[in-house]
C-alpha cells in the first residue's frame, strides 16, 4: 500500500512530495527518519505513520510539542487516516494522500497562451517597444513649442520608455516573490502590445470626439475602450504571473482597473473647486484630413445653443433654493 | 438753496483766489456734505465709506450706488449711516439707485426743512473752474478744485472728463461750479490729475422719476435698469456699421463705434518664433459696477491670426489646440451672482462656406437677474492645414435674444479672404 507525505507552508503552499510503499513512515528530526525535518519544535522521533493491513493508522510518538489534525483540531493518537487529512506538528504541515485521490481536470491551453507566447517572441517584441518609443518621441516633439532636434526629443522618449517598462518588472517581482514564475519576457511583451494599443484607442477617441461633437451622449461611450484594454493588461498579468483561479483572476483585473480609473476620477473630482469662474468645454481640433462628419449651419449652431439659456436659468432657481 | 448760492463777481485766473473761492464754497455747503457709511451688522464696524450730499429739504441725499451696492444686495448684513460735518450720526434708508450711471439716493430722517445743493440747470463750459467735495480717506470733508473738460467720448454711458484729484473715498461727493450748482458727482479716478464725474442731468432724472414714480424694490428696479441698459447697447452694436478688417489672411469683424476700442500686437519680431501669431482684440472700455466682486456690461472681441510657417500640420493644430482651450469671461462674478458655465460646442460652417470652424458658445444665468446672461464664444478655423484663425467673444449682462443676434452677426461676420 503506498501513500504520499506532501511537505507544506504555513500558507499551504507545496514544499516537497514524496511517495513511500514500504508501510511505514518516520518523521521527525533525527537523521534515522524517513522524513527529515529541520524545525527546530519537532521532536527528533516526532511522528510515525504506518499501514495496519487494513489502513494507514498515525501516531504521535509521545513528542514535546504534539501533533493535531488540521480538520478536526484532534490530537493525533491512533488516528485513522483519510486521504487529504493534513497533521501539524511544531511549525510544520504535512498533507498525506493515498494514491486515488481525486484530482482536478486537466486545463486545456487557452487562446491566451498563443498571444502570450506570440508577445514574447523576440522580434515582435522589440517591434512595439520601438513603436511606443516612436510614440513617446512624437508626444515630446508635438508638445516643444520651440524649434526641437532629436536630442530633445530622445531623452524624454527613452525616459517614458523606461517609467513603461518599470510596471511589466513590478508585476513579474511581485510574481518571483509570491512563488510563482517571474516570466518577464511576457509580462514586457504583453504591456508594451497594450501600451501602443492605449495610444491607440485615446488618438480613436479625439477622432470621435471631435467628428460626434454635437452629440455628446453617444461619444462618451468610447470612454469604454480605455477602460476595457486596462481590464484586459490587468486580466494577462495575473494570467501570466500567478497561478489563479478564473473568478479570482477576473477579480483582481476588476479591482485594479476600478482602482486607476476610479483612482484617477477621485482625484479629478477633489481637484474641483466648489464654483469654477471658468467655462469647461471640449475643444478638440484636428487637422482637416481628420474631419469625416460634415458641419452644421451657423442657424443650427444658434438654434442648438438656445436650450443653454433654459438650463442655465433653471439651474439658477434650483441653486437659489 | 437760496442761501447757498454765492454770487462772485468776479473770476480771477490767481490760484490764491481760487483757493479763497474753494475755502468759502465749503463753509457754506459744509452742512449739507455727509459721509456715507456702510456698518456691518455683526461686527459694528464701518466696512465702506464714501461722500454725499442732501438734494431736498426732507432729507435726501445723493451719492454713488457703488458707495451702498452691499446695502442694496444684502439689506440684511449691513447698515447706512450718515455722518454730517458736526460729528452726528443717523441712520439711512435707501430710496432709489442708477445702477448705470453709478447714482444712489438714500434718505435721513428730518425734524425741521434743512438746506441743501442745488442741481444746475446747464451743462458747465470747457476749462469752467469745479469743486469736487468729498471726504477721501476718512480724513475729514475736503475741497478739491479743478476743470471741467467736456464729455468723456469713448464713454457709452456719459462721463464727465474732469481734470483734479478725484480719490476714493470722494465718490458720491458733488461737483459744483462757482455758482455752488452740482453739475456731477464723483465717481472714478484714472490716474494723476484725471477724474470722472457722473453728470447732473442723470441725477435730476433720477431725482424727479423717485418724486414721480418710486420704485417697487431695488432689486426690481435695478434688473429693469440692466436689461434696458443691455438692450440699448446691444442694439447700438448691431445697428452700427460692421468692418471687416485683415488680420493675416482672416477677415474679422470690427464695430464702428467710438465706445468700442481696438488694439493689435503680433509675434512678427522674433525670429524664434516657430508660429506666427497676429492678435487683434477690441473692447467696451466700461462696465457696470454691480459689487465689489460682481461686474457687469462688458465687452469683448479677440481675434487670433496663427501662421505655422514650416511645422507639419499635426504639430501646428496641436499648439493650436492649447490657444483654444482656455477661454474666459471678461468680467467678475461668484457664485452669489451667477451658475456655472453651460457650454454647446460643433463644427460650423456659415452657408457662404467661406470658413469651417470648431465653435464653443457657452453660458450662465445671473441669479438675481434671471433675464440676464453672461454669454462666451470661442471658435478656431479647421480648414487650412497651415493656418488657422481663433475668434473669440464676451458679452456680459445680455438677455437671450440680443446674446443669439449678436452672435450669429459674428458668426458670420468672420472668413477666409
Amino acid at each position: 500500500m503506498e501513500i504520499i507525505v506532501e511537505q507544506l507552508t504555513r500558507g499551504h503552499k507545496l514544499i516537497s512530495r514524496d511517495k513511500f510503499s514500504n508501510g511505514e513512515v518516520n518523521i521527525g528530526r533525527a537523521y534515522s527518519n524517513d522524513i527529515i525535518v529541520s524545525d527546530p519544535h519537532v521532536c527528533p522521533v516526532h511522528l510515525q505513520i504506518s499501514f495496519d493491513g487494513n489502513a494507514w493508522i498515525a501516531q504521535d510518538k509521545a513528542s514535546i510539542n504534539g501533533s493535531v489534525i488540521e480538520q478536526s483540531n484532534q490530537p493525533v493518537h491512533n488516528h485513522v487516516i483519510e486521504s487529504g487529512d493534513i497533521i501539524c506538528f511544531g511549525k510544520t504541515m504535512i498533507r498525506l494522500i493515498f494514491p486515488n485521490h481525486a484530482i482536478a481536470k486537466t486545463i486545456p491551453f487557452s487562446p491566451f497562451e498563443d498571444l502570450v507566447d506570440f508577445a514574447r517572441q523576440p522580434l515582435i517584441m522589440a517591434c512595439n517597444i520601438l513603436v511606443f518609443l516612436a510614440i513617446a518621441a512624437w508626444i515630446s516633439y508635438i508638445n516643444k513649442p520651440i524649434e526641437v532636434t532629436w536630442q530633445h526629443v530622445a531623452a524624454p522618449a527613452i525616459g517614458m520608455t523606461l517609467g513603461f517598462l518599470s510596471w511589466p518588472i513590478v508585476v513579474s517581482l511581485v510574481s518571483h516573490f509570491t512563488k510563482n514564475d517571474a516570466r518577464v519576457m511576457y509580462q514586457i511583451g504583453i504591456c508594451f502590445i497594450f501600451f501602443n494599443l492605449f495610444v491607440l484607442s485615446s488618438v480613436l477617441e479625439s477622432i470621435v470626439y471631435f467628428n460626434t461633437s454635437a452629440h455628446w451622449s453617444i461619444a462618451h461611450l468610447v470612454v469604454v475602450l480605455p477602460i476595457s484594454l486596462a481590464f484586459g493588461l490587468f486580466w494577462l498579468n495575473c494570467y501570466i504571473g500567478f497561478h489563479m483561479t478564473a473568478v479570482r483572476r477576473f477579480v483582481t483585473a476588476g479591482v485594479l482597473t476600478t482602482l486607476l480609473f476610479g483612482g484617477s476620477a477621485l482625484v479629478q473630482l477633489s481637484k474641483q473647486p466648489e464654483f469654477s469662474p471658468l467655462p469647461s468645454y471640449d475643444a478638440t481640433i484636428m487637422v482637416p484630413t481628420l474631419q469625416f462628419s460634415s458641419s452644421s449651419s451657423v442657424d443650427d449652431f444658434v438654434e442648438q445653443s438656445q436650450a443653454l439659456f433654459e438650463q442655465t436659468r433653471k439651474q439658477s432657481e434650483q441653486e437659489k433654493e | 438753496m437760496k442761501h447757498f448760492v454765492v454770487f462772485l463777481l468776479l473770476m480771477s485766473c490767481s490760484k490764491a483766489f481760487a483757493t479763497e473761492q474753494a475755502e468759502e464754497i465749503f463753509k457754506q455747503l459744509a452742512p449739507s456734505l455727509y459721509q456715507i457709511r456702510l456698518i456691518d451688522s455683526a461686527s459694528g464696524e464701518k466696512s465702506s465709506i464714501g461722500s454725499g450730499f442732501q438734494i431736498s429739504k426732507d432729507g435726501l441725499i445723493a451719492t454713488n450706488y457703488h458707495v451702498i451696492s452691499g446695502f442694496a444686495l444684502y439689506p440684511e448684513k449691513y447698515q447706512m449711516q450718515y455722518l454730517d460735518h458736526q460729528g452726528n450720526k443717523g441712520k439711512l434708508t435707501l430710496k432709489s439707485v442708477d445702477v448705470i450711471n453709478d447714482l444712489a439716493i438714500v434718505k435721513r430722517e428730518v425734524e425741521q426743512e434743512m438746506d441743501y445743493f442745488a442741481i444746475a440747470e446747464q451743462n458747465p463750459v470747457k476749462g469752467e473752474e469745479l469743486y469736487s467735495l468729498g471726504n477721501p480717506h476718512d480724513l475729514g470733508m475736503i475741497v478739491v478744485p479743478g476743470t471741467y473738460n467736456g464729455l468723456k467720448k469713448e464713454s457709452f454711458n456719459d462721463k464727465i472728463h474732469f481734470t483734479g484729484s478725484v480719490n476714493q473715498g470722494m465718490s458720491g461727493g458733488p461737483v459744483v461750479n462757482a455758482k455752488a450748482e452740482v453739475v456731477g458727482v464723483n465717481v472714478a479716478t484714472s490716474g494723476n490729475q484725471i477724474g470722472f464725474l457722473v453728470p447732473h442731468q442723470k441725477l435730476q432724472t433720477l431725482f424727479k422719476q423717485l418724486q414721480i414714480d418710486p420704485p417697487v424694490t431695488i432689486e426690481q428696479q435695478m434688473s429693469e435698469q440692466l436689461s434696458a441698459s443691455q438692450d440699448e447697447l446691444v442694439n447700438a452694436l448691431l445697428t452700427s456699421p460692421w468692418q471687416s478688417k485683415m488680420l493675416g489672411n482672416a477677415k474679422v469683424p470690427t464695430i464702428d463705434v467710438p465706445f468700442i476700442r481696438c488694439w493689435g500686437n503680433s509675434n512678427a519680431e522674433k525670429q524664434d518664433a516657430i508660429v506666427l501669431s497676429v492678435v487683434a482684440n477690441c473692447t467696451l472700455e466700461e462696465n457696470t459696477f454691480i459689487s465689489s466682486h460682481f461686474n457687469t456690461s462688458t465687452i469683448e472681441m479677440e481675434y487670433q491670426y496663427l501662421d505655422a510657417k514650416s511645422l507639419p500640420p499635426l504639430k501646428f493644430y496641436h499648439l493650436y489646440q492649447q490657444q483654444i482651450k482656455r477661454a474666459g469671461p471678461g468680467n467678475k462674478a461668484r457664485k452669489d451672482d451667477v451658475t456655472e458655465y453651460q457650454c454647446h460646442h460643433d463644427l460650423v460652417m456659415p452657408e457662404n462656406q467661406t470658413i469651417n470652424t470648431k465653435s464653443v458658445f457657452c453660458t450662465r444665468n445671473y441669479k438675481r437677474f434671471p433675464q440676464l446672461y453672461d454669454v462666451l464664444f470661442i471658435s478656431g478655423s479647421i480648414d487650412k492645414d497651415k493656418e488657422a484663425l481663433i475668434s473669440h467673444f464676451t458679452l456680459a449682462g445680455v438677455e437671450q435674444d440680443s446674446a443669439m443676434a449678436f452672435t450669429k452677426k459674428f458668426m458670420e461676420a468672420i472668413a477666409w479672404k
